[in-house]
């Protein structure tokens, strides 16, 4: 099992609280390829970045490939995200002054990777991507489809434990769309864990399993 | 663990920031530079003017006092007041005896008189000194010596000749060993002598003929009356503790009403250098509150760009924290960037300012009295700079702490 929930619960404070995560029980095994699919506002996003250690929850549990992520530090939660996560943003969220191997080999650079071996394993990642040639090209002189590939590249650089990927491909079209589930879905075959927030049924029904989610409750 | 120190994309990243808005750079850069360098000039520029105040003093020792003669204006004893109180040797002998903490002393007599050598005849000043005139008034010899003990005690007829005097007198001819004549009197010429600085008491020796006192009183009937007496004051003693023995050597020699403080006119050296240190030392004061304002502009200029780099930069930050950057990374990665900024525009301005203080130490400077010391320490320009790196930092803290703070998934929001 890589990710466990118990009875996690979410409420953001407020004049009127907003409870947007109820009592979620979720488990998800190694490898598998998952969507998690909701209406605006059902808590999907919410959910990821509680999974991506980017936001705390209230109560219940969570453990990440056997880790118990509840009350982290700063420090600590810096250190899972780089060592467990890989992160794919709608947005890409790639570094605009950096070129694409630099974006790719960042992670490493906050793991003290010096730069020769950084830079060597992000041009691995890339071609892998194919997207060797591009290697030296900002993320302004790249298309959105190649901007996502170099954002997956990434997010498998420090070989983490799960990939969480916010709407991947909302910003693209649908042909790049499907470029980018298939790249998703051969990393799977390869063995990685994937989890794929997303409002497209198109990517929802490419994956193999997908969890539904409304008013913040797992249906 | 990593040092982005040694990571060259960390300089470059520094320099990719910097240098992706030039304009703002640049003038954040300026205001640094200028803090730097107001700072250091006025610093180095309120140590030359000091200088220049010290070196007109050059050569005379600062513990230094003096008596001359004054008028009373109270009667006393069937005295009228206004009376012309004169200085004596016995005045003179009566103060050396009686008074305590004297480290040298010496009588100084003058009046202009003809000097004649050959056909050229002169008008100077003559000065008549005792031997240890030269420890108070430190006199740059050209040639020959000066007035020694011998030549005060026996009489001698011997001449200092200034070094205008000699020059008018000799040109570029040797003097020591020639007879001059002053006044009618045939003195030998055994040194030339002039002045460190500009003060001079009793006529400036560059002027002046110089002969001992002795001679002085004997050879042009001055009988026993003295122009003025000079001392110096032992090592930690100052010259207006020895001032009332003086009074009261002067008072039983002369009819001065006790409560008369003008019959005798009185000077402090060391308490006018006092006041030109302290004079000194409030211009210092001014120029580093001067200086720190202009450094805390530059300072806050800092801090502002640093303030609009976290706020340009929020979603970058976002993204590096999402990605495993700890807020130990992010204070590093802003503060570094304002400490190169203000590492180079400091530098500068500290170059700068000692270029400055360089061309005004060579304008001002005088082949006689030396340098001004229009110049910045290393250790003031070492100062300087620590000062302007911690408060830049300080600047830069801040913002860093700020952009520590950012929640990574509220700043990739970030628009």
């Amino acid at each position: 099992m890589i990710i466990k929930l118990n009875n996690v619960n979410k409420t953001y404070p407020g004049a009127v609280p907003l409870h947007v995560l109820k009592d979620i029980n979720l488990e998800i095994e190694r490898g598998e390829l998952v969507s998690i699919m909701g209406a605006s506002g059902s808590g999907k996003s919410t959910l990821l970045n509680i999974l991506g250690i980017l936001d705390n929850y209230d109560t219940g549990d969570y453990y990440l490939d056997n880790v118990l992520i509840k009350n982290l530090s700063e420090n600590r939660a810096a250190e899972l995200r780089n060592h467990m996560i890989g992160f794919v943003f709608q947005s890409f969220n790639l570094i605009s002054y950096k070129n694409a191997v630099e974006n790719v080999a960042l992670p490493l650079f906050y793991q003290g990777v010096s730069r020769r071996k950084r830079n060597a394993l992000a041009m691995e990642q890339l071609e892998r991507m194919g997207l060797a040639d591009r290697a030296h090209h900002l993320p302004g002189e790249l298309s959105g489809g190649q901007k996502q590939r170099v954002a997956i590249a990434r997010s498998l650089i420090t070989k983490p434990s799960i990939i969480l990927a916010d709407e991947p491909t909302g910003a693209l079209d649908s042909n790049t769309s499907k470029d980018v589930i298939e790249v998703f879905r051969q990393l799977n075959a390869d063995g990685m864990t994937i989890i794929i927030v997303t409002h497209d049924p198109s990517v929802g029904e490419k994956t193999n399993r997908i969890i539904r989610i409304t008013d913040g409750r797992i249906l | 663990m990593k040092n982005p120190i040694f990571d060259l994309e960390n300089w470059r990243e520094i320099g990719a920031t910097l240098s992706r808005n030039k304009t703002r750079t640049f003038l954040t850069a300026f205001g640094i530079f200028w803090g730097t360098a107001m700072l250091a000039m006025l610093w180095g520029g309120a140590s030359g003017l000091e200088g220049i105040m010290k070196r007109n003093f050059n050569g005379f020792d600062t513990n230094m006092g003096g008596i001359f003669g004054g008028r009373t204006t109270m009667s006393y004893k069937g005295y009228n007041k206004g009376m012309r109180i004169n200085l004596t040797y016995a005045d003179i002998e009566g103060i050396r005896s009686k008074a305590p903490y004297i480290e040298a002393s010496s009588v100084i007599d003058s009046y202009y008189g003809n000097i004649a050598y050959g056909t050229k005849t002169k008008s100077f000043n003559i000065m008549g000194v005792e031997h240890d005139f030269c420890k108070i008034q430190i006199p740059v010899m050209y040639s020959g010596r000066f007035i020694n003990e011998t030549d005060d005690y026996g009489t001698r007829k011997i001449a200092v000749l200034g070094k205008n005097v000699a020059y008018s007198l000799f040109g570029n001819d040797k003097a020591l060993g020639k007879y001059v004549s002053i006044n009618g009197v045939y003195f030998m010429v055994v040194g030339v002598a002039g002045q460190k600085s500009e003060a001079s008491i009793g006529g400036k020796l560059d002027d002046s003929v110089i002969i001992p006192s002795s001679t002085f009183r004997r050879a042009f009937n001055q009988g026993n009356l003295v122009g003025f007496f000079i001392f110096t004051a032992q090592q930690g003693h100052d010259p207006g503790e020895i001032k009332p023995y003086i009074d009261r050597v002067m008072r039983s020699n002369h009819p001065i009403h006790p409560n008369d403080e003008n019959a005798l006119q009185m000077m402090n050296m060391a308490e006018n250098f006092r006041m030109i240190d302290n004079l000194f030392l409030g211009i210092s004061l001014l120029a580093l509150f001067v200086g720190a304002g202009t450094l805390m502009a530059g300072i806050i200029g800092v801090g502002n760009i640093m303030w609009i780099i976290v706020k340009e930069r929020t979603q970058e930050i976002g993204i590096r924290r999402a990605i495993g950057a700890k807020p130990r990374d992010i204070i590093v990665q802003i503060l570094s960037e304002g400490m190169v900024l203000t590492a180079i525009a400091g530098t500068m301005g500290v170059c700068f300012a000692t270029i400055v203080l360089g061309i005004v130490d060579y304008a001002t400077f005088d082949p006689v009295l030396g340098s001004a010391h229009f110049e910045l320490s290393l250790t003031h320009a070492i100062a300087i700079m620590v000062v302007f790196m911690i408060l830049g930092t300080a600047a830069g803290l801040i913002p860093a702490i700020k952009a520590m703070k950012i929640k990574p998934i509220e700043a990739m929001r970030d628009k």
